[in-house]
């Protein structure tokens, strides 16, 4: 019924000429337009009549409210200038709390970290290439340490491996050669190059695509072994994941050893992390508690093969 | 019916409804544009998934069949989309701007720009790369000569600057403590002054004017780079006479064979804008007929505490920039070797550390890497007095250091002095 009479409202045609202004009002962002009542009757305050009503363009519904909720990660251009973070509190886009235990906690600034080691300079050749360390400092985002690090003409964050301090040249290389390149500590090569038994860290899981796994402080995972080009490797976890040998890796373990030994020491110390206190209430703990001895799921496969309907 | 966001009692019930209805707009930021028929739904505020916006798939070579013509809505033929509006009158409320290389200065090669708010990574060292220059430590001699002169002190030296200084760093406020964004640039300004003082002892400093925010631009290639110096630098004390040169011609040609230094993997242009529509041109800021052409001293405030290696790289760049400038003027466009090489001092404090620096360009051919080079002489660090505090510095109940100023040093003001009087006594 509400949408009949919407419907009648929009044919309307202007009965009566100019009294009636057509204003912008604040919800103008819809780009519909509403009519003010005539000022006649708003000023003797009887019963407010819309005496003409005007003709205007249909209600355009098209374009959407703009939120400011997740503008602050929307850059696309990359800054080593720490960007303001806004807080979300465990709360999704419906307002409910999604994930408990999150929210409060100081104030935070975003480091955009370039993840993808072997990013090579706009507008130069894709050879391996040196940068230098300038800085290594916390970064309150994550638990390892974050490096500045400058080559060419241009600056980026990366993860800090344990042993880097200002001043260190680090080398980023896509090169496979035949023989094994002697890794050294905060060094970016493919599983292809490195030797078998190296702790490698920040790994890319599928090539070019950036380090997804082993980010976190004082991780490292070990290269097990190199196969018919792909390499397997072992996570902190344990698990074991086959990937192609031209993904890039850093060779050495993640900064920030001694995290996992940290004391919290008090709860308000928790809460400056942004972690809220969990639920008082005692539940009886189900299957799902204590600890478990299974064996290691099956190795996991990163490597696309081509698929059957490409091969005939 | 729907959600009323503000009710006006209307008289004409054939109306209400399409009139209420067009009142409650009132649409929750994740519903918009649905509308929820069900009061239960409403009431509980389900969300419903938005609907992706329809593609616009264009074909090549397909014109597609559209109702424009028509002028109304026909459910077979294609949805028109007509050209955005472009007003023919400016509004400046309303303005786009155009992209880059649309822009009438847009130029291909990009270009290496240097202004006041740019923070060089290699500090020094850059900016030698960058001018071609020499660095040599400390103040040249004939400057130290005029510093340890005593003819040229000023009556109750130590007094006065003490004063000055007292002035900038206490009694300048209402408020406890003047901030370095007020104290510096008023002590800069009262040693200026006292020296501007010494006009009756030495009549050569009447041909001097001091002038702030005048635009510099200088242009050169160092190898493929082009490299520019922009914007406004600091406050410049121009003469009538051009300062003398510090070194001989043997020293400038003993520059030649000097080798740059290089900091791999760092490029020489790191932390400069890089952009690509910019104009070439190289000026003083000053026009043709200005009576006081020379630059003499550039004095730089520095607003921060410590980055000193950035303001020294600042006040090189800028010095060079307005040489190179005042060279081109003088002697055109052409690189070479200049037979009289243009001096230009340059001083920067941030309230209490002073950096001296002489900057002389020998030459204009910058291209290359070698050849003669120009002459920068620091002098980095000179602290004019040690504290001054509003409030003691109290540790375990002894006082470490008494408020008020402590540590003043007369040297400093000695070579402020002289950087002033060089080239007029």
């Amino acid at each position: 019924m509400a949408v009949s009479a919407l419907t009648r409202a929009l044919r309307a045609v202007s009965l009566t000429g100019g009294s009636c202004k057509q204003v912008f009002s604040k919800v103008s962002c819809y780009g519909g337009m509403v009519p003010e009542i005539s000022r006649l009757s708003s000023a003797s305050f009887l019963p407010a009549v819309n005496t003409s009503v005007c003709q205007w363009r249909g209600f355009l519904t098209s374009s959407h409210l703009e939120q400011n909720r997740t503008l602050w990660k929307q850059r696309e251009k990359y800054t080593i200038r720490p960007i303001g973070m806004k807080k979300t509190g465990g709360r999704d886009w419906t307002g409910k709390i999604r994930t408990h235990g999150i929210g409060g906690g100081h104030k935070q600034r975003h480091r955009i970290i370039d993840f993808q080691r072997l990013r090579y300079e706009a507008g130069k050749d894709e050879k391996p290439f040196e940068e230098r360390v300038l800085e290594v400092r916390y970064d309150p985002c994550r638990s390892a340490d974050i490096a500045l690090v400058a080559g060419g003409n241009r600056k980026r964050w990366i993860i800090a491996t344990e042993n880097m301090e200002a001043g260190d040249l680090v080398k980023s290389s896509g090169v496979i050669g035949r023989m094994a390149v002697a890794a050294k500590e905060g060094d970016a090569h493919p599983l292809g190059a490195l030797p078998v038994g190296t702790l490698i860290n920040n790994l890319e899981l599928y090539p070019g695509k950036g380090a997804q796994v082993i980010r976190a402080a004082g991780t490292s995972g070990v290269l097990l072994r190199k196969v018919s080009g792909t390499a397997i490797v072992q996570l902190p976890s344990k698990h074991q994941i086959q990937v192609s040998e031209t993904c890039v890796a850093t060779v050495g373990r993640v900064s920030n050893i001694d995290h996992n030994k940290r004391i919290i020491g008090k709860a308000g110390r928790n809460r400056w992390l942004g972690i809220r206190p969990s639920s008082g209430l005692w539940q009886r703990k189900g299957g799902w508690a204590g600890r478990k001895i299974k064996p290691l799921p099956p190795m996991k496969s990163y490597v696309n093969k081509p698929s059957l309907a490409s091969q005939t | 019916m729907l959600k009323t966001s503000f009710h006006r009692g209307i008289a004409i019930p054939g109306l209400e409804h399409s009139v209420r209805s067009l009142f409650e707009i009132e649409l929750p930021s994740s519903r918009h544009g649905h509308r929820l028929l069900s009061s239960s739904s409403s009431v509980c505020g389900k969300a419903v998934p938005r609907k992706k916006p329809k593609e616009n798939i264009e074909i090549n070579g397909l014109e597609k069949i559209t109702y424009a013509e028509r002028m109304h809505y026909v459910p077979v033929l294609a949805k028109p989309i007509f050209p955005p509006w472009k007003p023919n009158h400016k509004d400046p409320l309303h303005h786009r701007s155009s992209s880059h290389e649309e822009m009438p200065l847009y130029k291909d090669k990009s270009c290496h720009v240097f202004h006041q708010r740019t923070k060089l990574t290699e500090g020094v060292k850059q900016s030698l790369w960058l001018t071609k220059s020499r660095l040599v430590k400390g103040i040249p001699a004939q400057i130290m000569a005029l510093a340890d002169d005593p003819s040229n002190q000023i009556e109750n030296q130590d007094e006065r600057v003490q004063n000055a200084i007292k002035h900038a760093r206490f009694w300048d406020t209402t408020e406890r403590r003047p901030e370095r964004e007020r104290f510096c640039p008023t002590l800069l300004n009262s040693l200026i002054y006292m020296c501007r003082l010494q006009q009756g002892k030495h009549p050569g400093l009447g041909q001097r004017l001091l002038s702030q925010d005048y635009s510099l631009s200088a242009s050169w290639h160092r190898g493929e780079n082009h490299i520019q110096v922009r914007g406004k630098n600091g406050m410049l004390l121009s003469s009538m006479s051009p300062l003398p040169a510090i070194a001989e011609r043997d020293e400038v040609q003993a520059t030649a064979d000097t080798e740059l230094e290089t900091f791999y993997p760092i490029s020489p242009t790191i932390d400069l804008q890089c952009i690509n529509v910019y104009d070439v041109k190289t000026a003083t800021g000053f026009s043709e007929g200005y009576r006081y052409p020379h630059g003499h001293t550039l004095f730089f405030a520095h607003l921060l505490d410590g980055h000193h290696e950035e303001l020294r790289a600042k006040m090189v760049m800028f010095a060079f920039g307005n040489a190179l400038a005042r060279a081109r003027a003088l002697y055109g466009a052409e690189p070479q070797v200049l037979e009289k090489p243009v001096v230009l001092q340059s001083v920067g404090t941030n309230g209490r550390l002073f950096q001296f620096m002489v900057f002389q360009l020998n030459t204009t051919d910058l291209a290359s890497d070698d050849g003669v080079k120009n002459l920068v002489w620091i002098d980095e660090d000179q602290p004019l007095y040690e504290f001054a505090k509003v409030r003691p510095l109290i540790k375990k109940k002894v006082v470490e250091v008494p408020a008020g100023l402590a540590g003043y040093n007369p040297d400093t003001f000695k070579k402020f002095l002289a950087f002033y009087l060089h080239g007029a006594v």
